[in-house]
């Protein structure tokens, strides 16, 4: 392990510059965004979508690809993944929505030079080229050989088509070798929207009195985060063709939308993650459903959907605030006599293949404000604290103040931050390099109107 | 102004890196050498004027110390730095409000750290004064000092106080240095709470938390319910909010309003692990490589079986300052909380149990089922008003979560015996051991009125 010491030296020095990078443009109004990418939002979940022009189904050609990612120790992990259309290389896949009732189809066109799959946990009726789907076993041997019915190796190609009957965050994920496959990158979340409308995460509604309670959500505040992990071992073991034990399966990385603290924060689309595409920071705006607050009326909170694709389960632990967990699994969490069954948590358990919606608000309770509403307690003086790169150099929100000369601040406009990570803190690391992995952040704007970028 | 702008953009680690190779100080450039050649400044700047105690007030000090661990994994436990009788490098909390006012005696406590962190509990906030909406009689406030590490000089690290779960928190008394700030060593910052959601927390340092998490800054915190002192439908006053009716129960978990998180003794079990090698790396000045994490003691209140049922610590020694150890036990001196359940026969024991280890526990009581009323400080019940508890006789709780769990004593004539313990075997010695060991501790269960009321959680009512 030496020499992959020395390497993290340099990184671990390196690290905050790389930080301050990630910073200047999550701060910025757009980010800076690579070519294909220009219609992607700088934050929040990015779609794939192809629907027909009647709205009754959705096609999709995959086609797989090879290509590597970069991580916060400097390490490039050679990958494999699916792309949409004549898309290069991203990882991980892309994020597929249709909306409920839709017939969907995905061809599968395979360029790897081992067979490949793809299994729809969560979907029923699921045809492999106009067939039941159903897994593979070799005639002669009558070993398994795959979940379901391959695109061969070198060319081949397989149509997988179902009706996404139930709206819900799904997963679809290789079914061959799949405890290789997976870890390569074969793997991409399938969103399946109500016909309730775009900003509802299922159809139902939970009455309480005269209290209704919807799965609705501000339309600029739908997130979507998919954790990950990766071997590298298993990935050299692939790239140079060698046999790999499972056994010796060993996660090294822990990434959120395949990237790893502080990429994840960088937006959709930064330039310099070609082929990690898709940023994790949850950007919101405080919520208040009061209706004479003006243009800080802001009455439902964030949809967050989580899905795991490693092979532990994750503690994930947003700082701020509980959020509500209203399904499972695509499963909406209401009994079938109209009981609320969701919860609120302040840490999530994502177990492997998992999918859990949450509904996530932060309000500012207290309403501390400088003058009017000061907090009780006195500050130190600058010389008596050390400060966060995140840090406005003021308690309060939307409220600016000094930090010390020379710092690092990334704060544009008075809003808040707070951390949101795996709380299994050996896993918010990459190899070496703490305070990375499975971290992201949530962003908290002061309420509208405000001069934030 | 820049000495503290150093502090906190040169990390610990990045220090050690530069101590460690030249790699590192090619590498830093222009960025960091000047810190090396600049000794620490050690005159504190001028002090902010003391606030006035607002509310319930507490002062907790953060700083390293050594604790005694069973068993033997050469060569990393027991650590060969230890002091005589102990046998683990940590960093944590003290409590020190009962020598607030004498610093120098605060300051003595550096390197006299415990494992677990000493608990606090909040009443949750209750308008007191109707002409004042932001009254302050019932709100709560913490101070932090940061004492320095005696084992490692070399280490500039900062400390936060991490208040896990508190809803809507604001950062600047979140405890998460990136989005706030850190309390550099020799300075202090007070932490503010308006507690308004009842239930079961956690709280750790959140400064280069993988280490110091680990390390053992941890420790359970409560939000007690104004159901306390209002009642409800079918709810009296409890105890605990001043009722004098023996019949009333000490507390409830939740504002349930029909008293179903009633309960008569409350115990704490704060779960946490021990990887020896990442302690031993801390006090010989090295670096674990955390995706090996592999632990070999787990822990109840910072103890493993048998020693989590010896009594509980006595207290603060006022002319020292220093923790006095648990009867009988001077090497559990700085692990002064006991897991020992004790209750009489029909009392409602409440459990709240808190994972700030890297690993899941489930949790089995055998003999009598325990009903699961709250998890992470949510009471569990639906928006409709319909009951989400459930019976179970194993809590499975992940990491950074908590669970409250009631349970009702049974009917006994003489002393009971019950054990509760990690389902997961694996966990469930000390290294090197034959037996039990780990996460196990015992329920006594005494004949009706034998044991009087607690004086605290944790507390033995006598037994
Ligand atoms: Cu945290
Ligand atoms: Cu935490």
């Amino acid at each position: 392990m030496k020499s992959s010491s020395l390497r993290r030296n340099v990184l671990l020095l390196s690290l905050p510059l790389v930080l301050a990078a990630v910073l200047l443009v999550i701060v910025g109004s757009g980010g800076i965004v690579t070519a294909g990418h220009e219609d992607m939002p700088p934050h929040g979940i990015v779609c794939t979508e192809n629907a027909s022009p009647d709205g009754k189904s959705a096609i999709f050609s995959l086609s797989t690809m090879t290509g590597t990612i970069s991580l916060p120790d400097g390490n490039r992990v050679y990958m494999w993944g699916f792309s949409a259309g004549g898309d290069p290389f991203q990882h991980p896949s892309p994020t597929l929505c249709v909306t409920e009732g839709m017939t969907v189809t995905i061809v599968v066109n395979n360029t790897l030079d081992h067979d490949v799959s793809l299994i729809f946990p969560g979907q029923e009726d699921v045809l492999a080229n106009g067939v039941p789907s159903t897994p593979v076993v070799d005639a002669g041997t009558g070993e398994l050989i795959s979940l379901a019915p391959v695109a061969t190796a070198n060319g081949g190609s397989m149509t997988y088509s179902f009706v996404a009957s139930q709206p819900g965050t799904y997963l679809y994920e290789s079914g061959t070798e799949p405890g290789i496959q997976v870890n390569m990158g074969l793997f991409g979340a399938l969103v399946v929207r109500p016909l309730a409308g775009p900003n509802f995460a299922y159809n139902e509604v939970v009455v309480s009195g005269t209290v209704t309670y919807t799965t609705e959500f501000m339309p600029d505040e739908e997130f979507l985060l998919i954790f990950s992990e990766i071997d590298p071992m298993l990935h050299m073991a692939v790239e140079q063709g060698l046999p790999y034990d499972m056994n010796n399966y060993t996660s090294r990385y822990w990434n959120i939308n395949g990237r790893s603290f502080p990429d994840t924060i960088a937006p959709n689309g930064a330039e310099w993650l070609p082929d990690q595409p898709y940023g994790s920071l949850i950007h919101i705006n405080p919520f208040n459903d009061d209706p004479a607050a003006g243009d800080a009326y802001h009455p439902h909170p964030a949809l967050i959907r989580y899905l795991s694709v490693g092979t532990e389960n994750y503690p994930h632990h947003p700082h701020g605030n509980h959020g509500r967990i209203i399904a499972r699994d695509g499963n909406v969490l209401i009994d079938g006599a109209g009981q609320d069954l969701s919860y609120e948590r302040f840490t999530i358990t994502l177990g492997p293949g998992q999918t859990t919606d949450e509904m996530f608000a932060w309000t500012d309770v207290e309403g501390w404000h400088p003058t009017e509403n000061p907090i009780p307690v006195t500050i130190p003086q600058l010389q008596n604290l050390t400060f966060g790169t995140f840090y406005s150099g003021s308690p309060y929100l939307g409220a600016t103040d000094l930090l010390p000369v020379g710092h690092q601040a990334l704060n544009a406009c008075g809003e808040y931050y707070h951390i949101s990570h795996n709380h299994a803190l050996q896993q918010i690391t990459a190899w070496g390099v703490v305070l990375s992995g499975h971290i992201t952040f949530t962003r908290i704007d002061p309420p509208l109107p405000n001069d934030c970028p | 102004m820049r000495k503290e702008n150093l502090t906190r953009e040169l990390s610990r680690r990045q220090l050690l890196k530069l101590g460690a190779g030249l790699v590192g100080v090619t590498a830093a450039g222009a960025v960091v050498p000047k810190a090396l050649l600049k000794p620490d400044r050690v005159v504190e700047a001028s002090p902010a004027a003391q606030d006035p105690i607002i509310g319930v007030y507490r002062h907790f000090a953060a700083t390293d110390g050594w604790i005694y661990l069973p068993g033997a994994n050469p060569p990393y436990h027991p650590d060969n730095l230890a002091p005589p009788g102990l046998t683990t490098y940590i960093f944590g909390f003290r409590d020190v409000t009962s020598i607030e006012g004498n610093r120098d005696l605060i300051f003595s406590q550096k390197m006299k750290c415990q494992l677990t962190s000493p608990m606090f509990w909040l009443d949750e906030w209750r308008n007191e004064n109707p002409l004042d909406p932001h009254d302050n009689t019932t709100d709560f406030t913490l101070k932090l000092t940061n004492l320095g590490l005696q084992i490692r000089p070399d280490l500039i690290d900062a400390h936060t106080l991490h208040f896990h779960g508190f809803r809507n928190a604001i950062p600047i008394f979140d405890g998460e240095p990136h989005s706030s700030v850190g309390v550099p060593i020799a300075r202090d910052l007070t932490y503010f709470y308006r507690a308004r959601d009842p239930g079961t927390y956690m709280f750790h340092c959140h400064f280069e938390e993988t280490e110091h998490v680990h390390m053992g800054m941890v420790g359970g915190v409560y939000i007690r319910p104004k159901q306390n002192f209002l009642g409800g439908a079918s709810a009296p006053i409890a105890r605990l909010g001043g009722s004098l009716d023996a019949a009333a129960p000490m507390g409830y978990v939740y504002n349930d309003g029909d008293g179903s998180t009633a309960y008569d003794r409350e115990f704490a079990l704060v779960m946490n692990e021990v990887w020896s090698l990442a302690h031993w790396c801390d006090s010989h000045v090295q670096l674990p490589e955390w995706s090996d994490y592999n632990p070999d003691l787990y822990l109840m209140n910072g103890r493993a079986y048998p020693d989590t049922i010896a009594p509980n610590g006595g207290g603060t020694d006022s002319a020292t300052g220093d923790l006095i150890p648990p009867a009988g036990r001077p090497e559990l001196k700085y692990q002064p909380l006991s897991s020992l359940i004790t209750c009489n026969s029909g009392d409602r024991v409440l459990i709240r149990f808190i994972n700030l280890g890297y690993v899941e526990q489930s949790m089995r009581l055998t003999g009598i089922k325990m009903r699961v009323v709250g998890r992470d400080a949510t009471f569990l019940r639906g928006r409709g008003g319909n009951d989400l508890s459930f019976l179970t006789d194993s809590v499975h709780i992940g990491a950074g979560q908590s669970v409250d769990a009631i349970f009702v004593a049974p009917d006994v004539t003489e002393k009971t015996v019950l054990k509760l313990f990690s389902r997961n075997l694996a966990h469930l010695s000390n290294p090197g051991m034959p037996g039990l060991g780990g996460p196990m501790t015992e329920v006594h269960i005494y004949p009706a009125g034998t044991l009087g009321d607690q004086a605290a959680a944790n507390d033995w009512g006598g037994a």
